[in-house]
């Protein structure tokens, strides 16, 4: 396997897809957030965001938390310590394999 | 534009979406118009008003923000908690400018204790609009830089603009703080008419993250 093979193989991909890498930095910098915010600020349709969120839920990244606020659904949404880590860590593999290619 | 950097401009752009509304700058606008207010009832009716109001705005504007932001900001656009990196920054620059202030506040009583009072408080004296003006556009630029909100940078040189004229063409200072006041709830106003203009409220179930 060639080394540029290798570190490919490091990177997430579940985070890798741009639309779970948007979603990842939006709720990376910031303590939470709710479904709102989020789509506003990524500019993602409600279904989309949620199949999204479902697979970052799934892989522990993030967590949902569904309530009820003055009757109306609320979802807050926040990265969990597995999720910032594992965001740091595909930070980390990315820089890595960028810097290991060739000019 | 390297990952980092992409980071950063979303920390700010987040930061910023919360300050869109507008209710920022009517804050900042109702303390320079109450500040004038107070001087002017002050010399109307021979009171102290105007040094305490800082303390009445705070009990009465804070409370009133607070509940503004839950109900046209946060209805609008969401919910989000930024942080203790953001907040801290801004509390930095708070505690950075109160210790400032304490400064200021001892080397006056330090010189003006001494017999003989140095020069260079009377030339403060003297220019004083001017100082405020300058004190005002720094400070604004510091808000600005650590909010992310440009439009401050142009409050301290709207401020710095009128009180350096009002030296000159000699405006009592209670009248400026009432028209920078004024202007600056009127650009908060404006801005919050645009915020829910461009974000009207979802009737009906407005968060769609049922899974």
């Amino acid at each position: 396997m060639a080394p540029s093979d290798e570190g490919i193989q490091n990177i997430d991909r579940l985070i890798h897809e741009p639309s779970r890498l948007t979603i990842m930095m939006h709720l990376y910098v910031v303590e939470s957030a709710d479904f709102q915010f989020l789509q506003h600020q990524t500019a993602m349709t409600p279904g989309n965001l949620s199949s999204h969120l479902r697979k970052l839920e799934d892989a522990g990244y993030v967590e949902v938390t569904k309530e009820f606020v003055d009757r109306t659904p609320h979802t807050a949404l926040k990265l969990t310590r597995k999720g910032r880590d594992a965001f740091k860590q595909y930070r980390r593999n990315v820089k890595q394999f960028i810097d290991k290619l060739p000019e | 534009m390297t990952k980092q950097n992409t980071l950063r401009e979303i920390e700010r752009k987040t930061y910023m979406s919360y300050h869109q509304d507008g209710l920022i700058d009517i804050v900042i606008g109702l303390y320079a118009l109450a500040f004038g207010l107070g001087i002017v009832i002050d010399r109307l009716f021979d009171l102290s008003f105007a040094s305490i109001m800082p303390a009445i705005l705070i009990a009465i504007v804070l409370p009133i923000w607070i509940q503004a932001k839950r109900k046209i900001t946060m209805p609008r656009i969401g919910y989000v908690n930024i942080g203790t990196k953001g907040s801290s920054k801004l509390f930095a620059l708070l505690l950075g400018l109160m210790v400032a202030g304490f400064g200021v506040l001892f080397l006056f009583t330090m010189a003006t204790a001494q017999n003989g009072r140095p020069v260079w408080i009377d030339t403060i004296f003297e220019y004083g609009m001017i100082v405020v003006g300058l004190g005002s556009a720094v400070i604004g630029s510091l808000f600005a830089y650590t909010m992310g909100l440009k439009r401050l940078h142009g409050y301290g040189l709207l401020t710095l603009a009128l009180f350096v004229s009002g030296h000159f063409l000699s405006v009592p200072f209670e009248y400026l703080l009432l028209v920078i006041g004024s202007v600056i709830i009127a650009s908060g106003a404006a801005l919050l008419v645009q915020f829910t203009r461009r974000y009207p409220l979802q009737k009906g179930a407005p968060d769609n993250g049922a899974q």
